[in-house]
């Protein structure tokens, strides 16, 4: 016996309709959700009890509860073939007792066949059914398929049944059937896997811009907007995070050849060194100025050392190293202390009995220090040397520069991470976030 | 096709309905607005249509698969439950015949394989492997004949359902254990793409170049 | 595209690290002054630091 599946369609039956008062042609308008049939001349509107006017209700009743975004019967071009959409069908999915629903539109050409277009919250897919088996790979988890030579990972499994169904579809489809699906996805292509308990189809979707299926089929307005993150959607930075780090370590390379660079061309030659000691006791004049010393080759730094003998005592000594020819001086002061002891956790120390300080951009020529110390009286005598330096390298600087030249990269790949998080957010194995998750 | 056309009731020309169950259309020539009276509209937006006979291929036409040139001189029209599919008799040029199977405008070519050990029933995942390529079955389906035309090898023609098994490799091989006889039959081929045959003398659809 | 900034942007971060390295700059806070008269050698008593420490006056009454 013929089994349920319906017969094709034979010719249509059609009735015209005419103005039952005046015979002139009649206008379908359709306000809300009623349909309505007005005779332009006569004005008079048809009477509701006309049994095409109930038709023409009932099937606005039944099509308008799911608009396809592409009308039924439209026309586009893809991949070079022109298609004609002749079906259109609402799956919904349940998700931790959430219902999400995706829509499918039927691509025909009586040549090249059937191609699919799928829409979930804005994006689209471009599918057609393979040809060849893809191949399960074995031990892994989450599972994986191979085709082709890429490898698809598992997004989702999921019970999926048609909730509104229009037009033709190739198979027969009926509100309430299910089927199980499976997606496994490799940006920007999926492989979804449909099974019944008779048949397993698979199809190949590659990720479409809803500007293009516009573009495609040539539809006023825009597009919907595509909403977070799909699973097949390409990363807008996924080559760009191998090639910014590659260029990082160029830099990086670069950055030490000028570290080094720096470090051999740098004079780093003692040109003062001076011997003193401060007794705080003392009263009187503390300051004193010491010999002159050159200071030769290009405007650099002068890095002055003060190294003491300080035990539990501090000592502030106010500097001024002066241009002996042009009266230019540098101004500045220093504190150096330096206290340890022993209590119930062990040893401490605070400070540093030495001190350093690069002063910058000291132009080259005769120079002398004005010194001018300061201590707490009681604290008695103190030893210190005074060095001068010329030209020393600032290793903070490499620091700085090494910072500044990480964060794009650092930048870069936290956004690529946190676009890949979304995607996965949605899926059976969504990826473990370290400020917790939603769960 | 998929956009059903009928003769307008008034002045005689061709309207076209915008898709199967579309039910209201304006006829171009005498503005008249056409209703259509027979869809179903309890089945409008619960049950699909099936697309009406839609194969390319018609007795005549000619293509050519693995350098051997062939010509469709018979088909079968199985019909089962989700909708139907043509098997196209071909005969190639060295006097053997093959099969160009045609289901939703999806083509794959085999042959008959016989002298094979064949189980008497087979279940969706079962692996075989004939001729060193590995097979897994996809599809099991009950069908029965809807139309026959032209030439066909064999003469029965019988409408009880019989069981088709579909197996597909993972190079895009294609092969179906056909159960309608008391000794199972295997038909090893491909899966094959529409432009790779070389069709000629097609059918024409109007509206489609 | 991205590539060519980040060069372009690492490009200018080595220059200036070079400029910097170069020039002696520091991070060190150091005034500035102009002027030291010749007299500071013999009395460095007479140097204030004070004189170096004026703050620009930025406005406001």
């Amino acid at each position: 016996m013929s089994a349920g599946g319906r017969t094709p369609p034979g010719k249509p039956q059609t009735r015209a309709l005419n103005c039952p008062g005046c015979g002139a042609a009649l206008t379908v308008r359709s306000f809300n959700n009623a349909v309505t049939i007005v005779c332009d001349s006569c004005h008079s509107i048809l009477d509701a009890k006309d049994p095409n006017l109930q038709i023409l209700q009932q099937f606005k009743a039944a099509t308008d509860k799911d608009r396809p975004h592409i009308p039924l019967g439209t026309r586009g071009k893809i991949r070079g073939t022109d298609y004609e959409v002749i079906g259109f069908e609402r799956r919904t999915i349940h998700v931790e007792g959430v219902a999400y629903s995706w829509h499918e539109y039927v691509l025909f050409n009586p040549f090249k066949g059937f191609r699919y277009l799928t829409e979930y919250d804005g994006h689209w897919n471009d599918c057609s059914t393979l040809k060849a088996l893809p191949d399960v790979v074995s031990f892994s988890s989450p599972p994986k398929v191979k085709y082709l030579g890429e490898t698809y990972k598992h997004f989702q499994t999921a019970r999926a049944s048609t909730s509104f169904v229009l037009g033709e579809f190739p198979w027969q489809v009926r509100v309430g059937e299910s089927v199980e699906v499976s997606d496994y996805v490799s940006p920007p292509r999926v492989l979804s896997s449909e099974q019944t308990g008779n048949e397993v189809t698979w199809s190949m979707g590659e990720y479409m811009l809803g500007r293009d299926v516009w573009k495609a089929f040539r539809l006023p307005g825009s597009p919907p907007e595509a909403k977070g993150v799909y699973e097949n959607q390409p990363s807008p930075m996924s080559g760009e995070v191998k090639s910014i780090w590659l260029t990082f370590a160029f830099l990086l390379l670069a950055l030490v050849v000028l570290m080094i660079g720096f470090d051999l061309s740098a004079q780093n030659k003692d040109v003062f060194t001076g011997y003193y000691k401060y007794d705080s006791n003392q009263r009187g004049e503390a300051s004193f100025v010491t010999d002159d010393f050159e200071v030769k080759g290009h405007t650099s730094n002068v890095e002055l050392k003060t190294t003491t003998d300080l035990n539990n005592r501090w000592i502030y000594l106010n500097y001024a190293l002066i241009n002996e020819t042009t009266g230019q001086a540098f101004d500045f002061g220093r504190e150096v202390s330096y206290y340890h002891g022993y209590d119930s956790d062990g040893s401490w120390s605070e400070g540093s009995a030495n001190d350093a300080v690069a002063v910058p951009g000291v132009p080259p020529g005769r120079y002398y220090l004005r010194v001018e110390p300061e201590g707490d009286p009681g604290h008695g005598m103190t030893y210190y040397t005074v060095t001068v330096k010329r030209d020393v390298p600032q290793y903070s600087f490499y620091a700085i520069a090494l910072g500044a030249l990480l964060l794009p990269a650092i930048l870069l790949s936290w956004r690529a991470l946190s676009f890949e998080h979304l995607r996965w957010a949605e899926s059976d194995h969504p990826m473990i976030s370290t400020s917790g998750g939603d769960e | 096709m998929t956009q059903p056309t009928a003769p307008c009731p008034n002045c005689g020309a061709q309207v076209v309905f915008r898709w199967s169950s579309s039910v209201q259309t304006v006829c171009e020539y005498c503005k008249s607005i056409l209703v259509r009276t027979d869809v179903d509209l309890k089945k409008v937006g619960e049950v699909a249509d099936l697309p009406p006979d839609s194969s390319p291929i018609q007795i005549g036409t000619e293509g050519s698969y693995n350098h051997k040139a062939f010509t469709a001189i018979g088909r079968i029209i199985y019909e089962y439950e989700q909708g139907n599919w043509n098997e196209w008799h071909l005969m190639l040029n060295d006097g053997t015949s093959g099969w160009l199977s045609d289901a939703q405008d999806e083509y794959a070519i085999s042959f008959a394989a016989p002298g094979r050990k064949l189980p008497d029933q087979c279940r969706v995942g079962d692996r075989f492997v004939w001729d060193n390529e590995g097979y897994e079955v996809t599809t099991i389906t009950k069908a029965h004949y809807r139309g026959v035309q032209g030439e066909l090898p064999f003469q029965y023609w019988d409408k009880t359902d019989v069981i088709f098994a579909d197996l597909r490799s993972l190079t895009g091989k294609f092969a179906t254990i056909d159960y309608s006889d008391e000794q199972p039959a295997l038909y090893l081929g491909e899966m094959v793409e529409f432009d790779a045959l070389g069709l000629k003398n097609l059918r024409t659809f109007e509206g489609w170049s | 595209m991205m590539r060519i900034l980040y060069m372009l942007y690492g490009a200018a971060v080595l220059v200036g690290l070079s400029i910097a390295q170069y020039q002696g700059w520091s991070l060190a806070r150091v005034n500035e002054v102009k002027n030291v008269p010749r007299s500071v050698r013999d009395n460095p008593g007479s140097y204030r630091s004070v004189y170096s420490s004026y703050h620009h006056y930025t406005g406001g009454k």
